[in-house]
């Protein structure tokens, strides 16, 4: 049996319970690179990306977490996971760093050349060193731009995802984004902080 | 709008669907050029997204996992799973079996072998008649119990080569072969006899001070 074009996630899902190799297969291959993706963003390597899809697919396999269509989707449920075991491997390599903490060695030098790092963020050195500072950014405000504007998830699921409600979601992603443009503003001493803050307005 | 206002509607992520914020955007050249800022940064990071947007596990995540698949259906036996204790379990066991062993071969050496006559004749699978084994001089012994084969003993070739050696171990050594032994009598010495094997393994044993 080989997967028909509009099949949902949850009905792959229900034909690889029962033992639906093709089933399987399809589902892996539609969701995986996503689950990656937000594993190698948050964690910074390949070699944990990779070990992440692991886990989160034997965990489907399995049926470890017991997924719950009536909580949320698939993708977010398998995102979940992978968050988890993410922040797990981020605890254990205590590779957390602040922003505003002991940043000399991962100074975004592309960004410092320039006389207006924002104009060049959508050139090759702009997305590395804005790549970059994504990284930098604490888990809790990393993982909301990771999920909602690397991976487009919307603010529903993504919630789902984090466990907080959707008004959580939102603030954190705006002050991610505000956290962003502070580090590359500093680096880039182009423009004054302050016509970056909001609060600072007279208005 | 106060500029708190404008930016508590969190318009960057809103897409500035009001149109009261629209209007203090209008009117504000500071909040207009954060805001733009803000659009700037949204740009980026579509661009890092699209970067990054052909990346995948390599294969081999997929060709384990279907492995994993299979052995969970059934279809064929999953790879052992890793336990944190069986690496514990295994070396205990051998350490074990070390300890129980070893005394067994540091007796008093190697007595007559056996004279091929006394040996089965008949090879395969059937019970081996280990007494038969034994030299004239051992096989009198009233005191000793019978021969106890070691794991898989049963199963090897009759027409091995194999001989009998009398040693002493401790009594603690009787533990692994299921004697009780009790603690203020572990460290005495009893006697044994091992059928060791022509690759010098033992094959049974038995103790003559039971």
């Amino acid at each position: 049996m080989t997967e028909t074009p509009a099949e949902k996630d949850d009905e792959l899902l229900l034909r690889m319970r029962s033992g639906d190799e093709q089933a399987f297969i399809a589902l892996y291959r539609r969701r995986q690179a996503a689950i990656y993706r937000f594993a190698l963003h948050m964690s910074g390597s390949a070699a944990t990306a990779e070990d992440v899809v692991q886990e989160v697919f034997l965990a489907l396999i399995r049926d470890d977490c017991g997924y719950d269509p009536e909580l949320g989707t698939l993708a977010g449920y398998l995102f979940g996971i992978a968050r988890k075991l993410v922040l797990r491997q981020l605890e254990r390599r205590r590779t957390d760093v602040a922003l505003g903490a002991d940043e000399d060695d991962l100074a975004i030098p592309a960004m410092a050349a320039s006389p207006d790092p924002l104009a060049i963020l959508t050139r090759k050195e702009g997305i590395a060193a804005l790549r970059r500072a994504v990284q930098m950014l604490p888990p809790r405000y990393r993982e909301v731009v990771v999920l909602c504007d690397l991976e487009e998830v919307d603010y529903s699921e993504a919630s789902f995802v984090l466990g907080c409600p959707i008004g959580t979601v939102r603030s954190r992603l705006h002050r991610a984004r505000a956290l962003l443009l502070e580090k590359l503003h500093r680096d880039g001493h182009s423009r004054p902080l302050d016509a970056l803050d909001p609060a600072r307005c007279s208005i | 709008m106060t500029c708190q206002e404008f930016w508590n509607t969190m318009p960057e992520l809103t897409g500035e669907a009001d149109a009261e914020a629209a209007a203090h955007r209008r009117e504000c050249p500071v909040c207009a050029a954060a805001f733009d800022t803000h659009g700037a940064l949204a740009a980026g990071l579509r661009a890092v997204a699209g970067e990054f947007g052909r990346l995948k596990a390599p294969g081999r995540v997929e060709a384990k996992l279907l492995a994993a698949f299979r052995g969970q259906a059934g279809l064929v036996a999953p790879p052992p799973a890793r336990r944190w204790w069986s690496p514990v379990l295994a070396w205990g066991a051998a350490a074990v079996v070390v300890a129980a062993a070893f005394p067994l071969f540091v007796g008093r050496g190697a007595l007559p072998r056996a004279p091929l006559a006394n040996r089965p004749a008949a090879a395969g699978t059937a019970a081996i008649d280990w007494t038969a084994l034994l030299p004239p001089d051992m096989a009198g012994d009233a005191q000793a119990g019978a021969f106890i084969p070691l794991p898989d003993a049963d199963r090897l070739p009759q027409d091995e080569d194999l001989n009998v050696v009398r040693v002493e171990v401790p009594r603690s050594a009787m533990i692994a072969l299921g004697y009780p032994v009790t603690a203020d009598r572990a460290a005495e010495r009893v006697r044994a006899d091992v059928v060791m094997g022509s690759d010098g393994l033992a094959r049974a044993v038995r103790f003559l001070d039971e």
